[in-house]
């Protein structure tokens, strides 16, 4: 059928369905039309084999996608899935009911959106999670959501919004990117052609409607919706008008893989195999090498994650912590915590739960004294990295951006995750976890925090937050000028900074030098830094005229600076060069006191240096850390949300502290239960039972100085200062350290307290046999009476 | 919660046995009538008084007094503290124990805990000694018995408080050697978790036990019949 077909053949059948709606008095509409659901489907036959799935592809509109046709629309799981796996009630799984959900369930990691220029970590999560704001409470809008994380969503959700929520939303761009509906590929596919990769590049390019077919190998999607206009349509169809820029996207199938009937051969998993999973969930040491990484031991023994993590067709992921089967209703979920599957114990305690399943082990647990699992979850030893000084610093992938591969790197090493941090949980049993520190600014009315967005904090900041810029955009000017083996760069301190391909700089280590070194402008060549205007007398009759050369090419190098303060000038001694109609011109200074040599601005007749004080400052003291601010940005830039704040007081909260500016407009630092950290269970990597803690005995966490207790965590955040909390191991397990460390003390003696013991035992128990066997003697006649 | 029952049983039995048998041998009225619901009567008369009597002359000062006035203190220097270190062990592990293990769910925990294990030391090592040297002296010599129906009838087994006693000092001692096992096995790589769980509870009830054994002999020893010059 032609597409003009097509098209009147929808218009037909949308007023079939408009007439029909009203006769049936529809209660609601849906945002789509409903697939059929074939019901025979729904029950399973018992048969352990899965059907292999030749599908007729169906885009949005339900029609039948014909792949050799011309501009082809991408496919569409709820019409495509959807009459045979009930899409309505997909939607409501775990994955993707997170905001419609009346159940929270056990804390899971939070979405971060991270934002290095504000200097803000903001923990987000629909669901009511201690320590999180929902993103709309935090004035994200679903497409917001979208664009900041879609790239680790499977879809739906946040992705798919209803028509009203379109509607209600007039910022969002969902007539252009389309809906990202659920991806059933992204865990079900087989194939290795599934590209989480790809899926992350189709979302950040608002290719919303078409990402599962590219990342699911189904076909080639080029084109980026994020460069049309907003008002394009999909029944806009291509933009004749550019080829190059804002090209429409589309969609060209792998052709190979239909049949004659147009029927796509899905190669499809019933459960997901373990890499799908882990693509959104891979939590890795930072700085590890990827060899040095072991399994969980459920994976090392053969295990999938979906062997645990099952689910009807509702999608509700048994999630195996204690006390979700009576959270969900399922009582199947029992089974399948540590101690249901190994144990064969409920939350309680009881004998309930058949244990064992797939092969688990009966673990011995000898000499295990019986209050550790009373008070401790079974994670406590066997998950996560074991306790070491400092705990262990990692990247989730969420949170990180990892497993996004290309030319560019996602990957980032912020926000800062630790783990493993021994806490409370809701049980009262202490248990590991993830811990990140949040950092955002906000508006405090009494005790209440407001986070600020980051683009709020910015258009309120000006350029307080753009020293990196401004000298980036100077450096690369500059690089137009320069030879091949030269590189324009700033030297300040101990650093020497060098523009980077994304547009920003970067900081080496210069060797030898003084921290409080004046910064110059240079050009690198090899391992030598030469300053870029060098000191000589411009007077002089046997000057270099080179140098005048090349003064002129960095003059016009320097024109070229986008929102420029002023005229780009030179100055050597008292001497001004200048640019004058592309000439160079060579005076005198107007101004005294002239400035030292080197390349500026000249506005207003004052002339101005190349980058302020402030900017060199700033990058100077952040060259070599993880954090984006200093002290002196974040009083600035809350004297300048003082100034514009409509109601409360201005905060910024890093490092487990909340930062505001007191009277006298300095910083003040306080804590604050909103600045704590937010923490979430772990439960694997499972270690093997020889790498569990009490493996090498009591003092394995018993001892007066051990990491389990003892060890210190320093509060990490965008902010670079010395003021940040530092908590104690035992201090997040509402233990006290003292007495922690007088027990592990006693383990010193322990050896001999149970020798003494034992001799005892022997002694006692030998009289008490031997006055038993006198009394028998006595009683039965053996003895006489002495 | 069976623990707790078992133990409140047991100790508050124990205590109204003692108090009978004191009130049986000491009050000529509780021989004035053979009906038991006038000596029952009798007797929580006379208990109530008592309490009474004895909450009036609590203080700590009396306290003091009766403490330093018991024979302990005429012991030679090693027996004085190996009794009194026997004795102070023993009150402040069934103090912590009974306390905590009745009153507090989570049981006993933190600085008391490692004083109670501190205290379970010394007093296995005390009552080691105390067996090993003073054993002797508590050893009954029951007649050769007969086989006949009397073995059965308590009437004729010759149940004197002297020989309760004895039986006292040898079922605490028992409960005692049962309480250091039951305290040092788990602290060995022995036993897996059903293990650990059986000997925790045996630890328990053979605390019942010995506080069981100790209230007998205390009561028979502290509180027996003053003895008149002619007896």
């Amino acid at each position: 059928m032609s597409r003009a077909g097509r098209t009147s053949r929808r218009a037909g059948g949308a007023a079939l369905a408009a007439v029909l709606a009203l006769a049936a008095a529809a209660p609601a509409q849906t945002a789509a039309p409903a697939a059929p659901q074939n019901q025979k489907h729904v029950v399973w036959d018992g048969n352990r084999t899965l059907p292999a799935h030749f599908i007729p592809l169906r885009d949005e509109n339900d029609e039948l996608i014909v792949p050799t046709e011309t501009g082809p629309l991408p496919y569409s799981a709820r019409f495509t899935c959807g009459p045979c796996h009930d899409y309505a009630k997909i939607q409501g799984g775990w994955h993707f009911g997170a905001m419609t959900s009346s159940r929270n369930g056990r804390p899971g990691e939070p979405w971060l959106q991270v934002d290095p220029r504000t200097g803000t970590i903001l923990p987000l999560s629909y669901r009511k999670w201690p320590g999180t704001f929902d993103p709309r409470a935090a004035g994200l809008t679903a497409w917001d959501f979208t664009m900041l994380f879609g790239r680790h969503m499977p879809g739906g959700g946040p992705a798919e919004p209803t028509d009203a929520e379109v509607e209600a939303e007039p910022d969002g761009r969902w007539s252009v990117s389309g809906r990202a509906e659920v991806n059933c590929l992204a865990c079900h596919n087989r194939s290795g052609r599934q590209d989480h990769s790809e899926w992350a590049k189709q979302m950040l390019r608002e290719n919303l409607r078409w990402a599962a077919t590219a990342a699911g190998g189904v076909g080639e999607v080029g084109g980026m919706a994020s460069r049309l206009k907003g008002t394009w349509d999909i029944y806009d169809g291509p933009n004749l008008d550019d080829h190059e820029w804002a090209v429409v996207p589309e969609v060209r199938y792998r052709t190979v893989d239909f049949d004659s009937k147009h029927r796509y051969f899905f190669d499809l998993n019933y459960q997901p195999a373990d890499d799908r999973c882990l693509a959104c969930h891979s939590v890795s040491p930072k700085d590890a090498a990827m060899w040095s990484a072991d399994a969980d031991v459920h994976s090392a023994a053969g295990l999938k994650c979906t062997d645990c993590h099952r689910n009807d067709l509702g999608h509700a992921i048994v999630r195996g912590y204690e006390g979700e089967a009576a959270e969900t209703g399922n009582p199947a979920a029992a089974s399948f915590t540590c101690r249901g599957c190994h144990l064969g114990e409920d939350a309680e305690g009881a004998k309930t739960v058949t244990p064992g399943r797939l092969g688990a082990p009966y673990p011995r647990h000898t000499g295990i004294p019986l209050v550790h699992f009373k008070r401790l979850a079974c994670t406590v030893c066997h998950s996560g990295p074991k306790p070491k000084d400092g705990f262990t610093r990692v990247r989730t992938s969420r949170a990180n951006r990892l497993g996004v591969y290309g030319v560019a790197t996602w990957s980032t090493d912020t926000p800062a995750i630790t783990e493993p941090v021994y806490k409370k949980d809701a049980a009262d049993r202490i248990s590991p976890h993830r811990l990140v520190w949040p950092a955002y600014w906000a508006v405090r009315s009494g005790r209440d925090l407001t986070p600020l967005e980051p683009a709020t904090v910015e258009a309120a900041a000006g350029d307080l937050l753009k020293p990196e810029e401004h000298i980036a955009k100077v450096l690369i000017a500059l690089t137009q000028v320069m030879g091949e083996d030269e590189m324009p760069v700033l030297v300040s301190g101990k650093f020497v900074f060098l523009p980077n391909v994304d547009g920003g700089i970067d900081a080496a280590a210069r060797a030898g030098a003084q921290p409080d070194a004046p910064a110059f402008w240079g050009i690198r060549k090899g391992a030598e830094v030469l300053p870029l205007v060098p000191d000589f007398d411009p007077a002089a009759a046997d000057k270099d005229p080179a140098i005048e050369t090349r003064f002129q090419e960095f003059l016009q190098a320097l024109g070229s600076v986008a929102d420029r303060p002023g005229e780009p000038v030179i100055v050597v001694r008292k001497t001004l060069y200048r640019l004058v109609d592309g000439f160079l011109d060579v005076s005198e200074l107007p101004a005294e006191p002239g400035p030292a040599t080197g390349p500026g601005w000249l506005a207003d007749g004052q002339f101005r240096a190349l980058a302020s004080d402030f900017d060199v400052r700033t990058v100077t003291a952040k060259a070599g850390t993880e954090q984006t601010l200093t002290e002196e940005q974040v009083t600035l830039v809350l004297g300048a949300l003082a100034k514009g704040a409509a109601k409360g007081d201005p905060v910024y909260l890093s490092g487990g502290r909340l930062f505001r500016l007191d009277k006298g407009g300095r910083l003040d630092a306080s804590a604050d239960r909103a600045a704590e950290p937010v923490t979430w269970p772990l439960a694997h990597n499972v270690r093997p039972a020889q790498q569990s803690l009490g493996w090498g005995g009591c003092t394995d966490c018993h001892s007066g100085g051990s990491d389990f207790f003892f060890t210190k965590l320093k509060a990490t955040g965008p902010m670079l200062t010395k003021n940040v909390a530092t908590r104690s191991a035992a201090s997040f397990m509402g233990l006290g350290g003292l007495f922690q460390r007088v027990f592990g003390l006693s383990f010193i003696v322990r050896p001999v307290f149970k020798v003494v013991l034992v001799i005892c035992a022997i002694v006692a128990g030998s009289l008490l046999f031997l006055a038993s066997l006198v009394a028998l003697g006595r009683f039965a006649g053996f003895l006489e009476k002495r | 919660m069976l623990f707790t029952i078992v133990t409140i049983l047991v100790l508050a039995g124990t205590f109204l046995g003692l108090a009978a048998h004191r009130f049986w041998t000491t009050r000529e009225e509780a021989r004035s009538t053979i009906l038991y619901a006038e000596i029952a009567k009798k007797f929580f008369a006379w208990f109530a008084l008592r309490a009474i009597q004895m909450w009036r002359q609590a203080s700590p000062k009396a306290w003091r007094a009766r403490l330093l006035g018991l024979p302990l203190w005429r012991q030679p220097v090693l027996e004085k503290w190996l009794y009194a270190a026997f004795y102070g062990s023993f009150l402040y592990l069934a103090a912590s124990g009974f306390f905590f293990g009745v009153f507090v769910p989570r049981g006993l925990f933190g600085y008391p805990l490692v004083a109670h294990v501190m205290a379970g030391g010394l007093f296995a090592v005390c009552l080691t000694i105390v067996v090993l040297f003073k054993g002797r002296n508590f050893i009954a010599v029951p007649k050769p018995a007969s086989l006949s129906l009397a073995l059965i009838d308590p009437r004729k087994m010759g149940i004197t408080p002297a020989r309760v006693k004895l039986w006292a000092f040898w079922i605490f001692a028992a409960a005692g050697f049962l309480l250091t096992l039951s305290a040092v096995l788990p602290m060995l790589p022995l036993l897996r978790t059903p293990g650990q769980r059986f000997m925790f509870e045996f630890h328990r009830y053979s605390a019942v036990l010995s506080a069981l054994a100790a209230m007998v002999f205390a009561g028979l020893e502290l509180f027996e019949a003053p003895r008149t010059p002619d007896a």
